[in-house]
């Protein structure tokens, strides 16, 4: 009885599917290629080096934006903007480092404002931006895919002004720090990652925010019978999410060492929201589950990873991912699920049937 | 009239996690005959109902329908088959126009695949006078009144060419005048030789319009009687076990001659919905609000807690006056709101018992100051016990709890404030008889505790039963202003009719 209630409660859980779904396709990966998993030390940068640590550090953009975008997921919201933050973010800062980039036009290891200015500034205006769309979506009732869209389409063009459209490059080591340095072996992104995540999850689960926005995210106007103060939860879940987007353009920037208003953080508002759905956090709103998210993007990553390894066209990267999103949404869909859930208790019943006939 | 059965039911068995929902239970069907179904909150009879319509699987049992085994696999198979059902929650969208609800599923075509939205109208308006409703049909559904809202499903599923129809708790949110038109409908879809599975907490509605009574206990079946052959004691006695007499000893709040006003109320009001409402309440006072739906009952309380603003008047809470903009100033006033339509302002059905009990407590201490999970599980587990809440525990979902424990759940949120002031809008709809005493009963302690009661109701009894004074409301305003002990129902009845008072105070 007692196990019969966890394994229930297991296979309801929203990670759990995340995780099988992970170690499948790395099982696929053993099989093939068993050097997949290597892992090996390089003495010289002090840090690990393999396909595995190389996922986890390559999902980690992705992961940090996904990981705010629960939040409004969670709230029946979507964020299209972070993508565009991303370059935002990455402008700001190289303008900020290479202000005589007229004068001096070489890639430069130096950078001309202090760089915890340079974090600052970049960051504060990706703040900004995340509280406008949060200002849009609870103040004025603007449909979320709406009220993101402005800033979706404006923010590259506030990056190509900054920048006055051109390209700017560094090699100031103190900021490619943030994408090629590393901590206790490991790659600084995924220290970065895990410090937010660590973060998130404290601001969420020990403080009654997370409840809060299940509520909201559930039955709003029940929430506001109940004295939550709906539009202030709508209003920080976009702008977390946009600090993070900052944060997230700027380890973009370090790891190609320039801005590229046009290119940068491309498509990151599909991957991210694509990697919430993955996590097991429903569209519809309602619960959520960060470390579903943290999975969601690793799997994405992990195909990603999968498809250049063994050669495959950069080209079929959609396409797999478009299968990605196929199959979670179809699992996903409440038929497939009660056809599941039935078919299990057909089963069982045929069983004790059997047990007793 | 020869017995021809159109449903019969057998060993049926629903295994929930945690809950046997319903252990071989019997239910059969005679064309032409209402059948009551009866027994307790969580006593399995939404369940039964919901194997019949497709909604759950059954684990064990049979359906033999119209002379043949079926297994129901949705509602709408359901209804092709002719069961029509109106569940126990409202189940329209809210913003298609009352037409579309009552036509989704099955819009009558012009030729070439042009609905007919002429055609709609006309018929939904017309469906509706059957009823006695006259109301614009292309207006959104949430414009109206959740009475309106569950009549709008009644009619649907009426319209529907069925054998058999079937009634959740249709009757929680109707006034008596709108029963009366609902049993009429009954009568005449009864003689045509329908099947009418008629399930309520009003036993008396049940006597009325039923030939035979079905009640159900913890998941079994207790028996099945005729309703003449059975008295509504003996009835309650089958349902939960005790004699009426026993669980209706209430004793009605005695209010200090000194005491003090907890709450004054002057002249509020919002033009489009109440006209200046104007009352006093003393500490540990009994207040009931009678009227008719619509008469601005729910419109009052939302103001006085700030759900909606009021456009003019005051608040005094303790002769001081008070700006009361968002239900969380309420609450920061020591006040509790447990709301008219628990789906809509009640449940967060996806959250657990526990989170959804302290959730009005959590938000008034705080983002930064959380309940530690310890905290709410003792706090849910109290109130469980308290209200006799059935779940298996408080860590299941609000949304799998039968109806009537929902309801309790929400009572416990508010109750688990310890406010000054409690407002409470129908608190004891859709709950068992034994519930009702008990809800009554904790009611009438807070208020003996110190604690200012706005007890609305459209179950006059029980206005009566609890209530130091009454104030009735008509068209949107104050009608009048009776004392509780010396009422009878017929006094209440005449101030709604007539709009007078015969022994107006204010
Ligand atoms: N979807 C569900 N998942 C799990 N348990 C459920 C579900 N629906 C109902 N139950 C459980 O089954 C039992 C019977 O519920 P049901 O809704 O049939 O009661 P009911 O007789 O209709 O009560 P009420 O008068 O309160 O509406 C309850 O204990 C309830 O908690
Ligand atoms: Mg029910």
């Amino acid at each position: 009885m007692k196990w019969k209630f966890d394994s229930q409660h297991i296979l309801k859980s929203k990670i759990t599917w995340a995780v099988v779904a992970e170690l499948l396709i790395l099982l696929v990966c053993l099989i093939i290629r068993p050097e997949f998993f290597e892992i090996s030390y390089q003495e010289s940068t002090g840090m690990l080096y393999g396909s595995i640590i190389d996922i986890l550090n390559r999902s980690s953009e992705i992961t940090i934006i996904a990981l705010g975008m629960t939040l409004v997921i969670a709230l029946a919201g979507t964020d299209l903007s972070v993508g565009a933050v991303v370059a935002l973010s990455g402008a700001i800062g190289l303008k900020l480092m290479r202000w005589d980039m007229s004068e001096y036009p070489t890639a430069g290891n130096y950078s001309v404002t202090p760089l915890i200015w340079v974090f600052l500034v970049a960051l504060g205006i990706c703040f900004l931006f995340g509280c406008f769309n949060g200002l849009m979506v609870s103040r004025f009732g603007l449909q979320p895919i709406i009220a993101t869209l402005v800033l979706m389409v404006a923010g590259r063009g506030v990056a190509q002004i900054i920048t006055n459209g051109r390209q700017m490059t560094t090699n100031f080591a103190p900021f490619k720090f943030i994408s090629q340095g590393s901590v206790l072996f490991l790659p600084m992104p995924i220290i970065i990652t895990a410090v937010i995540f660590i973060l998130m999850v404290l601001l969420t689960r020990k403080t009654s925010f997370g409840m809060f926005v299940e509520a909201v995210g559930i039955n709003p106007r029940a929430s506001r019978v109940s004295g939550l103060r709906s539009s202030l939860i709508i209003f920080s879940a976009y702008a977390i999410t946009g600090l993070l987007a900052g944060i997230s353009g700027l380890i973009y920037a370090s790891r190609i060492g320039q801005n590229d208003s046009n290119n940068a953080g491309i498509n990151y508002e599909m991957d991210a929201i694509l990697a919430v759905v993955i996590g097991g956090t429903s569209m519809s709103g309602g619960k959520f589950s960060l470390a579903g998210t943290v999975m969601g993007s690793i799997i994405i990553r992990t195909i990603i990873t999968f498809v250049y390894y063994f050669g495959v066209a950069a080209e079929a990267i959609m396409a797999f991912k478009a299968l990605i999103v196929l199959v979670v949404i179809v699992l996903q869909a409440e038929p497939v699920r009660e056809f599941i859930s039935k078919r299990r208790k057909a089963r069982k019943t045929a069983i004790r049937g059997e047990l007793h006939g | 009239m020869p017995d021809k059965r159109i449903l019969e039911m057998k060993g049926i068995e629903i295994q929930f996690p945690g809950v046997k929902a319903l252990d071989k239970v019997d239910f059969d069907l005679i064309a032409g005959e209402v059948h009551a179904l009866l027994g307790e909150n969580g006593a399995g009879k939404s369940t039964l109902i919901k194997c019949l319509t497709g909604v759950h699987h059954m684990d064990a049992g049979k359906i033999i329908y119209d002379g043949k085994e079926i297994t129901p696999t949705s509602p709408q198979a359901a209804i092709n088959m002719g069961i029509s059902t109106v569940f126990q929650e409202i189940n329209l969208c809210q913003n298609l126009t009352v037409a579309e609800n009552i036509f989704v599923g099955r819009l009558p075509m012009k030729r070439r695949h042009r609905i007919d939205w002429k055609g709609i109208n006309n018929r939904a308006s017309e469906l509706l006078k059957r009823f006695n409703i006259h109301i614009d049909v292309t207006r959104p559904l949430d414009y109206f009144s959740t009475g309106i809202q569950q009549m709008v499903s009644i009619a649907r599923a009426v319209d529907i060419k069925a054998k058999i129809l079937i009634l959740d708790e249709p009757t929680s949110s109707l006034d008596e005048n709108e029963v009366e038109r609902l049993f009429d409908v009954v009568r005449e879809l009864k003689k045509s030789g329908m099947g009418i599975i008629f399930i309520t907490h009003f036993l008396d509605q049940a006597f009325v319009i039923s030939d035979r009574l079905t009640v159900l206990r913890n998941g079994r079946l207790v028996g099945d009687f005729y309703a003449r052959n059975i008295s509504k004691i003996e009835l309650v006695r089958q349902m939960i076990g005790k004699d009426m007499e026993q669980i209706f000893a209430l004793k009605r709040p005695t209010v200090a001659a000194d005491a003090t006003n907890m709450l004054d109320v002057e002249s509020l009001g919002i033009a489009s919905k109440v006209a200046d409402v104007s009352f006093t309440l003393k500490t540990g006072e009994l207040i009931g609000f009678a009227g008719l739906l619509g008469s601005g009952r729910t419109e009052t309380a939302e103001m006085i807690f700030g759900v909606t603003r009021a456009e003019h008047g005051t608040i005094k809470i303790h002769d001081r006056e008070v700006r009361i903009h968002s239900p969380l100033d309420a609450i920061n006033q020591q006040m509790a709101f447990c709301p008219e339509d628990r789906k809509r302002d009640g449940i967060i059905g996806d959250l657990s018992v526990r989170e959804n009990i302290s959730l009005v407590v959590q938000s008034r201490r705080g983002i930064f100051n959380p309940m530690s999970i310890k905290e709410q599980a003792e706090l849910a587990d109290q109130y469980i016990q308290l209200l006799g809440i059935a779940t298996p525990d408080a860590e299941k979902k609000v949304g799998e709890l039968s109806g009537g424990n929902q309801q309790k759940v929400i009572l416990a949120r508010w109750m688990a404030t310890q406010p000054d002031l409690l407002i409470l809008d129908e608190p004891t709809r859709g709950i068992d008889v034994g519930a009702k005493a008990e809800i009554q009963r904790l009611m009438l302690k807070m208020c003996a505790e110190g604690v200012s009661v706005i007890f609305i109701s459209s179950e006059l009894d029980e206005i009566l039963r609890c209530a130091n004074r009454v104030i009735v409301m008509r068209d949107r305003c104050k009608a009048g202003e009776l004392p509780g002990e010396s009422s009878r129902q017929e006094d209440i009845l005449h101030v709604i009719a007539e709009g007078t008072a015969t022994g107006e105070e204010a």
